[in-house]
C-alpha cells in the first residue's frame, strides 16, 4: 500500500505536470468517444429508417424468392405457421405481403406498375405508409388563395416554385415553404385551409379500392376517385386484369417507387393474380431490434419453418445496403484511427518530456538507495492513476454531449436537409448512446499509455546516476 | 555628474505575518566612471538594491534617479525600454541565449535598439576585442568555458553604451584564474569607456579592485569607503 | 532577430521537437490524403454527371419535366438552338427526343427512359460512347436495317441478355489474372453451363470455392465468364403522339457501362430518326435541347444568360437538375475542415504541452531576457513563433508526404472493389484516383498556422508572468 500512497502523493506534488498529462489523456478519450458516437448514431439512425421503413429485420420468404423475385416463387400463407411465429417470444406480428409486375392504364396512358397487395393495419405498421399518404398539395386554385392570406412573402414566392408538389409530411411542406418553426403555428392552419387534400386508405377485404403513388397520379392523371386498369401475369401464367378506383395517393419519398406503386388489399392482389391464399414475403415485426434479439430471433423461427419457406434476415435482403454500411463503418474506423495516431504521439511526448523533467529527481531517489524497480513500480502507478483519471476525466465530460446528441441530435438546414428528407429520412446527425464502443475507446487509449508506461521503465531501469543528478 | 541618485529608498516584504525590512533606508550617489564593489552577509539587502537599481524592483518608499529620471515614474514598458537603452546586467551564472553564438550574442541589444549593420558589426568587435575573444565570436556558449561566457557576458552588457553596468556576484562560478582575467578586462573597460561598474559581491578579489566599497547590513549602509 | 531565436530554439531539444514535428505530420498527412480519397470520389462522380449523363445545361419545355408527357416539346427549337450557339461559351448543342415506356425481353421487363439523340453530335456532347463495353459491338456503328439501340450493363443484366459462362476462353482469362489453379480446378463442374443473371452464377460457385477464395477471386471470376452475344433484341414500347401503344424491336448495338447504376438501368439511346418514326413526331421536334459549354466555372452565368433569351422554356444548369451534386462539392469542403480542425486541435493539445515545457525550463533565461530589456511584446512573439514553427515544419512535411502519395496513387488508383456494389448504386466509381485541388493545401497551411498561434497562447502568458526578479535569483 505504501507505494500507492507514494505514487499518489508524488503527483499532487506537482500538480501542474500531473493536470498536463492528465488532460493529454482526457483530451484523447473525450474526442474518440464523441466522435465515434456521432458516427455510430448517424449509420445507425440511417440505415435503420431504411430497413424499417421496407423491408424490415426479418421476413418470411419462398427460399429462391431473393434471388428470383418473381410471383413463382410465393408461397402458400400456412396460418397455423403464422400463428406459431406470432407467439415467438420477441414477434410483434407477422404481415404478409403480395408483390409483383403489372401494367397499369388509365385514360390513354399507361405505365409499367409495381402491385403490392397489402395488409392495411399491419403495414401501416411496418412501414407507416399512412404518414405517407398525401395531405397537402399545392394546385393553382390553392396558391391563388392563399396568396391573398396574411403569410411572409418569401413563403409566396417559394410558393411558386413548388407549384403542384404534394407534401404527406408538413416537416418538407415547412422546408420547401421557408417556414420557420416558431412561424409554423400561425402559418400551417392557414395552409391547411387552402391546400389540404382529402385522402383515404385501404380496407382489408375490400377489391375496388387501390392507393397509388403521386408520380404515378400525376403521370396517369389519374386522382382520387378516379378509375384503373391493371394487367399481368398472374401466378403460373395465367392472364390477369380488373379494374379499381383509386381512394388515396401517397407520396413515397424515392422516386423511383412513387412513380410506379400501386397499393391494395391482398385480397385484392390475390384474386388478381390468381394466387388465392398466396404470399411472396410476410415481414415479421419485432419487439427488440438489437443485433443478438435478431439472430436468436431467426435461430428459433428457423428451426420451426417449413419447406420452400426460409427466413431471410435484413443483411441478407438488403446486401448493397450492407456493402454500403460495411464501407462508411470502415472509412469512420480509418478515420478514428488517424486521431488515435496524432494522439497516441501526444501522450507519448508527453510523457517523455516528464520523465526527462524528473530525471535529476530520479537520480537522487536512486543514488540515496531507492532500488531502481521499486522506483518504476511507483512511476508506472503515477502513470496508471493519471491514466486513469484522464479515462474518466474523458467518458465523463463525454456524456453530455453525447446524450444532448441523442435527444436533440443535430438538425441539418436547407439542401442538407431536402436531401435527406428525398431519401425519406429524417433531416438529423444523433449520437449513439454509451455501448461496448465506449469500453473499446478507453482500451485503446490505455494501449497507448501502456506502451508509453513500458519505454519509461526501460530508460528509469537504465538510469545512470552521475549523469542524471548532473541534469 | 551623478549617474545615480538613491534618496532615502525602501524595500518593506510584508507577505507573511513577519515584516522583512530588506533595503531600510539607503541615500547613496554614484558617479561617472566608478567602480564600486557593495559587500555584506546574505540578508544585509545587497540583491535587492541591486535590484532595485536596475528597475527589475519598485521601491516601496524613498526615489531613485537615473540621469535624474525617477524610475518609479515610468510605466512597466517605459522601464524596459529604459533598461535596455541605460542598464548593462552581468549575472551570476545565465547570461547569454544558448541559441546565439558570441557574436550574435553582443549584437542582441543593438539589434533590439535597431542600429544599422554596420554599427552593429563594429562595435561588437571592438568589445569582443576588448575582452580577447574575437577569436570565439562564432562560437554558442556551449562551447565555452565559464569564464570566457562571463567575458561575453560584459561585452554584451556594454554593447549600447549604458550609464552604468550592475555585476551580481559575476565571479562566483569562476576559478582564480578566470575570475581574475574577468576583473582586470572590466576595469580596464571602466577605464576606458568610463562606465560606471557596481558590483554585489562576497569575492574578496573584487573587494579588493574595487574603487569604492560600500558594506551593507540589514538593509542599510554601514559603511562607504572610497580607496585610492 | 526575434524571429531567427525561436527557430534556433525550435531545435534546442531536438527529440521533443521531432516528437510533435512527426505527430504533425502524419496527422496532416493522413487529412489531407484521405480527404483527396473522398474528394476524388465527388469530383468524379460530377465529372460523370456531366460527361455521361446531364451535360451542362438543359433547355426544356416547362412542363416536360412534370409530366413525362410526349406532346410537352419545344415549340420552337430553331431559335433555341441559336440563343445557345450564340451564347459565348456554347461548345456544342443537340436536341433530343425523351419517351418513357417499358423495355422487354422474353423474361423480364421494366420501365426505362429512352432517348431518341442525334448519334454525331451527341459524340462531341457526351463520352458515352467511350464507355461501351469492348466485345459488345460498338456506338451506333455497323449499319443495319434494323433498329438500333445502345443500353447500359444494368439494363442488360435486369433483361437477362447477359450471360455468365465458364467457357475455355474464360478460363483462361481466369488464369491471367493469377487465380491459383486449385481454385479453378474446383470450379471445373461449372464449366460451359450458362447462368442468365449474376445471382444464379455466384450461388452456383458459392459451394465449390472456399468463403476466403469467393473474397478474393469472384469478381475476376465474373468478369471472366461475363459473356454477351452480340446482336440481341429488346422490345421497346411506349406511347406515340397520338397516345397510341406503340413499340418495336431494337436491336442492342452495344452496351455501355458507367459507375452509375441508375444512369445504367434506366437510360437507353436511339437514333433519333427511328424514334421519330415509331412515335409520329414530326422533323424538327424535340422534348430537351442539351448545350455543353467549355469553362465549368461558368455554368451559372451562362445558363442564367440563356435563361434571359428563353423566358418561355425552362432552362436548367446540372447543378438544378441534381443539387445534391453541386451541394456534395461544397460539403467536402465542410467536411476537409472539420475534419482537419479535428485533427489539428489533438495536434495543438500535444504542441502546447510542448511549448509548456519548453518555457518552464527556461525561467531563468526569459527572466534574464526581461531583464536586458526584451519587452512583452517581443517575448509573446518569440514564443508564438516558436510554436508556428513547430507546427508549418510538421505540416509541410506532411503535406509534401500527402502530396507525393497522391501523385503515386492518382495514377494507379486505389481500387475499393469490395465496396464496388455500394458505392455504384449511387452513382459513385468504388476505383479512386485521389485528387485534391490547390486550395486545400493553402487552407490547411492556413489553419495549420492558426493552431501554432493558438497553442502558444498559454505557454506564452506563463512566460511573460515570470517575474525577472525572481527568475534570475541564484540559489
Amino acid at each position: 500500500m505504501k507505494d500507492f500512497q507514494l505514487a499518489w502523493r508524488n503527483l499532487w506534488r506537482n500538480k501542474r505536470r500531473t493536470l498536463i498529462t492528465a488532460a493529454s489523456v482526457f483530451f484523447a478519450v473525450f474526442f474518440a468517444l464523441v466522435m465515434r458516437s456521432f458516427q455510430l448514431g448517424a449509420y445507425d439512425r440511417l440505415f435503420k429508417n431504411v430497413i424499417e421503413s421496407y423491408t424490415g429485420y426479418l421476413q418470411f420468404q419462398n427460399r429462391d424468392y431473393l434471388d428470383d423475385p418473381v410471383l413463382d416463387n410465393s408461397f402458400e400463407v400456412d396460418k397455423n405457421f403464422f400463428d406459431l411465429a406470432a407467439g415467438d417470444p420477441n414477434v410483434k406480428s407477422v404481415v404478409p405481403r403480395l408483390e409483383s409486375f403489372a401494367l397499369c392504364a388509365a385514360g390513354s396512358k399507361t405505365q409499367g406498375v409495381i402491385v403490392m397487395g397489402i395488409d392495411p393495419p399491419g403495414e401501416d405498421e411496418v412501414s407507416g405508409i399512412k404518414q405517407r399518404l398525401v395531405r397537402y398539395r399545392l394546385t393553382p386554385k390553392a396558391i391563388n388563395g392563399l396568396k391573398n392570406e396574411p403569410i411572409p412573402d418569401r413563403t409566396k414566392r417559394l410558393m411558386d416554385v413548388f407549384k403542384n408538389e404534394s407534401y404527406a409530411s408538413e416537416g418538407r411542406l415547412m422546408l420547401d415553404l421557408g417556414i420557420s418553426e416558431e412561424d409554423s403555428s400561425a402559418i400551417l392552419p392557414i395552409i391547411r385551409q387552402h391546400a389540404s387534400f382529402t385522402n383515404g386508405y385501404l380496407t382489408s377485404g375490400d377489391k375496388t379500392y387501390v392507393v397509388i403513388g403521386n408520380g404515378l397520379s400525376v403521370y396517369l392523371k389519374a386522382g382520387v376517385g378516379d378509375t384503373i386498369v391493371l394487367m399481368g401475369q398472374g401466378y403460373h401464367g395465367t392472364t390477369a386484369a380488373d379494374k379499381y378506383i383509386v381512394s388515396g395517393i401517397v407520396k413515397l419519398p424515392a422516386p423511383d417507387i412513387d412513380n410506379i406503386i400501386v397499393y391494395m388489399p391482398i385480397d385484392a392482389a390475390r384474386e388478381l393474380y390468381a394466387a388465392p391464399g398466396m404470399a411472396t414475403s410476410a415481414v415479421i415485426r419485432l419487439k427488440n431490434n438489437s443485433d443478438e434479439a435478431i439472430l436468436q430471433t431467426a435461430e428459433r423461427l428457423n428451426k420451426i419453418v417449413p419447406e420452400p419457406m426460409a427466413i431471410k434476415t435484413w443483411q441478407e435482403m438488403n446486401a448493397l445496403l450492407v456493402n454500403q454500411m460495411d464501407a462508411d463503418n470502415k472509412s469512420g474506423m480509418i478515420m478514428i484511427g488517424i486521431l488515435y495516431l496524432v494522439i497516441a504521439f501526444g501522450v507519448f511526448g508527453t510523457i517523455l518530456m516528464m520523465m526527462a523533467e524528473r530525471r535529476r529527481e530520479f537520480g537522487m531517489l536512486v543514488s540515496v538507495g531507492m532500488q531502481k524497480w521499486k522506483l518504476a513500480k511507483i512511476v508506472s502507478l503515477e502513470m496508471l492513476f493519471i491514466g486513469f483519471l484522464g479515462v474518466c476525466a474523458g467518458i465523463i465530460a463525454s456524456l453530455p454531449v453525447v446524450f444532448y446528441g441523442n435527444f436533440h441530435p443535430l438538425r441539418f438546414t436547407g439542401e442538407m436537409a431536402r436531401m435527406y428528407e428525398d431519401y425519406g429520412f429524417e433531416p438529423v446527425m444523433p449520437t449513439m448512446l454509451p455501448d461496448t464502443f465506449y469500453l473499446w475507446q478507453s482500451v485503446v487509449v490505455f494501449i497507448i499509455l501502456s506502451v508509453a508506461i513500458v519505454f519509461s521503465i526501460r530508460k528509469i531501469l537504465k538510469i545512470n546516476v552521475i549523469t542524471a543528478l548532473r541534469a | 555628474m551623478k549617474v545615480i541618485e538613491i534618496k532615502n529608498v525602501h524595500k518593506i516584504y510584508s507577505e507573511t505575518e513577519i515584516e522583512v525590512r530588506a533595503v531600510d533606508g539607503i541615500t547613496l550617489d554614484f558617479h561617472e566612471a566608478e567602480f564600486v564593489a557593495i559587500v555584506g552577509p546574505s540578508g544585509s539587502g545587497k540583491t535587492t538594491l541591486l535590484n532595485l537599481l536596475g528597475g527589475l524592483d519598485i521601491p516601496t518608499s524613498g526615489q531613485i534617479l537615473i540621469d535624474g529620471i525617477d524610475l518609479s515614474k515610468l510605466k512597466s514598458s517605459e522601464l524596459i525600454d529604459f533598461r535596455m537603452r541605460n542598464i548593462g546586467f552581468v549575472f551570476q551564472a545565465y547570461n547569454l541565449i544558448p541559441v546565439l553564438t558570441a557574436k550574435e550574442n553582443v549584437e542582441f541589444i543593438m539589434s533590439l535598439q535597431k542600429w544599422s549593420r554596420k554599427d552593429r558589426d563594429e562595435r561588437t568587435f571592438e568589445l569582443l576585442k576588448a575582452v580577447g575573444l574575437e577569436g570565439r565570436a562564432n562560437s554558442r556558449p556551449a562551447k565555452m568555458s565559464g569564464g570566457q561566457q562571463q567575458r561575453v557576458a560584459v561585452a554584451r552588457a556594454l554593447a549600447s553604451r549604458p550609464k552604468f553596468v550592475l555585476a551580481d556576484e559575476p565571479t562566483a562560478n569562476l576559478d582564480s584564474k578566470s575570475a581574475t582575467t574577468l576583473l582586470e578586462i572590466m576595469e580596464k573597460l571602466n577605464h576606458e569607456e568610463k562606465i560606471t561598474f557596481i558590483f554585489s559581491t562576497h569575492d574578496p578579489r573584487v573587494v579588493k579592485m574595487a574603487h569604492r566599497v560600500i558594506t551593507l547590513e540589514d538593509g542599510k549602509v554601514v559603511t562607504d569607503d572610497i580607496r585610492e | 532577430m526575434i524571429i531567427e531565436i525561436a527557430w534556433k530554439n525550435v531545435w534546442r531539444n531536438k527529440t521533443r521537437s521531432l516528437v510533435v514535428i512527426t505527430a504533425m505530420a502524419i496527422g496532416v498527412f493522413a487529412g489531407v490524403f484521405t480527404m483527396a480519397a473522398i474528394n476524388s470520389s465527388v469530383v468524379q462522380r460530377i465529372d460523370s454527371a456531366v460527361n455521361e449523363e446531364l451535360s451542362h445545361i438543359q433547355v426544356n419545355n416547362k412542363d416536360f419535366r412534370s409530366s413525362s408527357d410526349i406532346q410537352n416539346i419545344i415549340s420552337d427549337p430553331s431559335s433555341v438552338f441559336s440563343v445557345c450557339e450564340k451564347t459565348s461559351g456554347v461548345v456544342a448543342t443537340t436536341g433530343r427526343i425523351i419517351v418513357r415506356g417499358i423495355a422487354s425481353t422474353s423474361a423480364k421487363s421494366t420501365g426505362v427512359e429512352i432517348n431518341g439523340i442525334d448519334v454525331e453530335k451527341e459524340k462531341k456532347i457526351f463520352k458515352l460512347s467511350d464507355k461501351l463495353i469492348q466485345g459488345t459491338g460498338s456506338y451506333f456503328g455497323s449499319d443495319t436495317k434494323f433498329n438500333t439501340v445502345f443500353i447500359g450493363e444494368k439494363l442488360a443484366k435486369e433483361l437477362n441478355i447477359i450471360r455468365y459462362i465458364l467457357t475455355p476462353e474464360a478460363i483462361s482469362k481466369i488464369e491471367a489474372e493469377g487465380v491459383p489453379s486449385a481454385v479453378i480446378t474446383n470450379l471445373e463442374p461449372l464449366s460451359g453451363q450458362r447462368f442468365i443473371s449474376d445471382k444464379k452464377f455466384s450461388k452456383a460457385f458459392e459451394n465449390l470455392l472456399t468463403k476466403a477464395d469467393r473474397q478474393k477471386y469472384s469478381m475476376i471470376i465474373k468478369e471472366a465468364a461475363w459473356s454477351y452475344r452480340p446482336g440481341s433484341k429488346i422490345i421497346l414500347s411506349f406511347l406515340d403522339i397520338d397516345s397510341n401503344q406503340t413499340g418495336a424491336a431494337f436491336r442492342v448495338c452495344g452496351i455501355f457501362r458507367t459507375n452509375n447504376d441508375m444512369f445504367e438501368g434506366m437510360s437507353v439511346f436511339v437514333p433519333v430518326n427511328e424514334l421519330r418514326t415509331l412515335t409520329g413526331m414530326g422533323e424538327n421536334r424535340f422534348h430537351r435541347i442539351i448545350a455543353k459549354i467549355e469553362d465549368n466555372d461558368l455554368t451559372d452565368k451562362i445558363t442564367s444568360e440563356i435563361r434571359t433569351a428563353l423566358p418561355g422554356l425552362e432552362v436548367l444548369s446540372w447543378k438544378e437538375i441534381q443539387p445534391d451534386l453541386a451541394m456534395m462539392a461544397d460539403m467536402m469542403q465542410q467536411i476537409y475542415a472539420i475534419f482537419m480542425v479535428i485533427i489539428l486541435a489533438a495536434l495543438a493539445f500535444g504542441i502546447v504541452n510542448t511549448m509548456l515545457m519548453a518555457v518552464l525550463e527556461r525561467t531563468r533565461e526569459l527572466g534574464m531576457l526581461a531583464a536586458i530589456g526584451m519587452n512583452r511584446k517581443k517575448i509573446f512573439s518569440m514564443i508564438m513563433f516558436e510554436s508556428i514553427f513547430l507546427s508549418i515544419v510538421g505540416g509541410i512535411a506532411g503535406m509534401a508526404v500527402a502530396e507525393a502519395v497522391i501523385a503515386v496513387t492518382a495514377k494507379n488508383g486505389i481500387n475499393l472493389m469490395k465496396y464496388s456494389e455500394g458505392m455504384e448504386a449511387f452513382g459513385y466509381s468504388a476505383h479512386l484516383y485521389p485528387t485534391i485541388e490547390p486550395q486545400f493545401f493553402i487552407t490547411t497551411t492556413i489553419l495549420i498556422v492558426i493552431t501554432g498561434i493558438i497553442s502558444s497562447i498559454y505557454p506564452a502568458r506563463k512566460a511573460l508572468k515570470l517575474n525577472p526578479v525572481e527568475a534570475i535569483r541564484t540559489e
